[in-house]
């Protein structure tokens, strides 16, 4: 069932166990798990079923630190959330970014990557993803990896037909939950806004949070602050280690003909470090995507390389003449180390329509992802040498050591950390199962759980979080 | 595309610009300690933002 107000929904008379707030792919996700265990749920959606100025502008908010994206552009709020413009690539999180790593404190999961894998036929299904395929080593440092660019979901558009038919799933349109009430062990029920006002309180046996990757620290925040700590017993890490996936054009490449790799349907092709390679120079993951670009770059390469290195023009010129493949772009998309400094803090002087703080997002990149950018490119080239397969060069203001150019990609968009799994109750919000450290009855769904952002984008490692989630709430609920 | 450079084959026109600026005057090299001899040309030098092997400096 699918209602267009609260109003609706109450005249319905439907009666919940499990109340998701959000209906973006962590949101919906959840709920056909738990439907289809026969489990009543409600999803509350702040948003209507399509895009509206009104509604974006509660997702205004303020950044502090390094260049980023303003918050209303970077994410939506409407029905199936940000995957109504997200691009579609689709990997799953390394087995080692699962694993903790000496030279990068606070690093590594309470689960392992096989704690996910049972769930990926399923993500398959519901992102319509080929097979996975392993990552193949071209070196000892570098790996060839997937990334798959699938048809990008939309998860509205996909589901909504079999959301409205469903009898045990009713997702409710137009209703914000402003904040939870809670008294530290137990979530005691939502305050909601619908229609420009204050709509009063709902309760359910179990909450899940699936409000995205900056709104699920947010709404935390504040309901801890109203309810003096109720919410988020634990709440030192509340808000912090956010993470995102910065992202640079990092260089140029000329690339000599070869059988390693194959480039896919828009001529890209994606390479990652090796554990050895990382635990060697002591660098976070990273992924750059090597777009290859006709000859006209080669030849401005080769001309450049003949000013520096006549010998490797000269092996360049020999190779155009014969099978030289082309010029290549070389993008970095890196993992961040998580740092307790990048935070999203509620606003002390903006408020939204129904009084809710809004965002201020601390978020700085440190010396060690800086290291990752230059020796991660400083591998590739260094692997492309000793295979002959080509050389590279570093963009002037890397090479130079100058700061981050601001007119560039910047960011995946991929909002991830402030309500991370652990067991130190000190350094994480929730437990490997997504339950909020001393609360009986909150979870989180969504990338604010994760510990480490690897450099895969992040939404198939969500979408299976999400059918894990779903899979352990049916049993507890069930009982 | 100059009517000129229509005409030239692609290996000649690579071949001066592979040529032409291959001036030591233009070319900085990252300074060896040690004497011609000893240097390891497979080492990897870092030099105008290229990641090279000493040898393509030749
Ligand atoms: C331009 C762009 C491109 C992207 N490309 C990729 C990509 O190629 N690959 C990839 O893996 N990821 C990509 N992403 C990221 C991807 O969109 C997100 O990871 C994914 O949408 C997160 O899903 P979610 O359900 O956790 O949150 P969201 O999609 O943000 O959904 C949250 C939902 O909660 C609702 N909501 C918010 N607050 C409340 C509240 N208080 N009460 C009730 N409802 C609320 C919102 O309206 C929204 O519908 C991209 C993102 C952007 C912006």
């Amino acid at each position: 069932m699918i209602f267009d107000s609260y109003n609706a929904y109450r005249a319905a008379n439907f009666k919940p166990k499990v109340c998701i707030l959000g209906s973006g792919p962590a949101g919906t996700t959840v709920a056909r798990k738990l439907g289809a265990a026969g489990i009543p749920v409600v999803v509350l959606e702040a948003g209507s079923r399509e895009f509206s100025d009104e509604s974006q502008d509660f997702y205004r908010g303020a950044k502090v630190g390094d260049f980023y994206f303003d918050l209303d552009i970077t994410r939506l709020r409407y029905m199936g959330g940000s995957s109504n413009h997200w691009a579609g690539w689709c990997r799953v999180l390394d087995k080692l970014d699962f694993e903790p790593k000496v030279w990068a404190p606070d690093t590594g999961w309470p689960i392992r990557r096989t704690d996910i894998e049972p769930f990926l036929p399923e993500v398959r299904d519901i992102l319509d993803l080929p097979e996975f395929r392993p990552d193949v080593p071209i070196s000892d440092d570098i790996r060839w990896v997937q990334l798959i660019k699938s048809p990008a979901v939309r998860f509205a558009e996909k589901f909504a037909d079999e959301l409205d038919k469903s009898r045990n799933i009713a997702v409710v349109l137009n209703t914000y939950a402003t904040e939870l009430a809670g008294d530290g062990k137990t979530v005691t029920g939502a305050r909601l806004w619908s229609n420009g006002q204050d709509a009063g309180t709902f309760s359910a046996d179990y909450f899940i949070t699936c409000t995205g990757g900056l709104e699920n620290s947010r709404l935390l925040l504040w309901s801890n602050q109203r309810s003096n700590g109720g919410v988020v017993p634990n709440a030192a890490a509340l808000g912090r280690y956010w993470m995102e996936h910065p992202t640079f054009e990092g260089g140029n490449a000329i690339l000599a003909n070869y059988d390693e790799f194959e480039v896919d349907a828009v001529n890209e092709a994606f390479f990652s470090p090796t554990l050895a390679a990382m635990q060697r120079l002591q660098i976070m993951n990273f992924g750059i995507r090597l777009i290859e670009t006709p000859y006209a770059g080669v030849k401005r390469l080769i001309a450049d390389l003949a000013c520096t290195a006549p010998d490797a023009a000269e092996w360049a010129a020999y190779q155009l003449s014969q099978n030289l493949r082309c010029a290549a772009q070389l993008y970095v998309a890196w993992e961040q180390a998580p740092l307790a400094s990048n935070q999203i803090e509620l606003s002390k002087t903006d408020v939204d329509h129904a009084g809710v703080p809004r965002i201020e997002l601390h978020w700085k990149k440190s010396e060690l992802e800086r290291r990752t950018l230059v020796e991660g490119l400083k591998l590739f080239g260094t692997t492309l040498i000793e295979k002959d397969l080509g050389r590279v060069r570093l963009m002037d203001w890397i090479a130079n050591g100058e700061d981050y150019p601001t007119n560039e990609e910047t960011a995946g968009h991929h909002h991830m950390g402030g309500t991370r799994m652990g067991t130190d109750l000190t350094r994480s919000v929730v437990d490997a199962d997504c339950k909020v450290h001393g609360m009986d009855n909150l979870y989180v769904g969504g990338s604010s759980v994760f510990c480490t952002s690897g450099q895969a984008n992040p939404t198939t490692t969500i979408t299976a979080l999400a059918c894990r989630l779903g899979e352990h709430l049916s049993k507890v609920v069930a009982v | 595309m100059s009517f000129f450079i229509k005409k030239m084959p692609r290996r000649m026109i690579v071949q001066a610009l592979v040529a032409l600026p291959a001036l030591s005057l233009f070319r900085k090299l990252p300074e060896a300690d040690a004497g011609p001899s000893q240097v390891d040309q497979n080492e990897i030098v870092v030099v105008n933002g290229w990641i090279l092997k000493r040898s393509d400096l030749a």
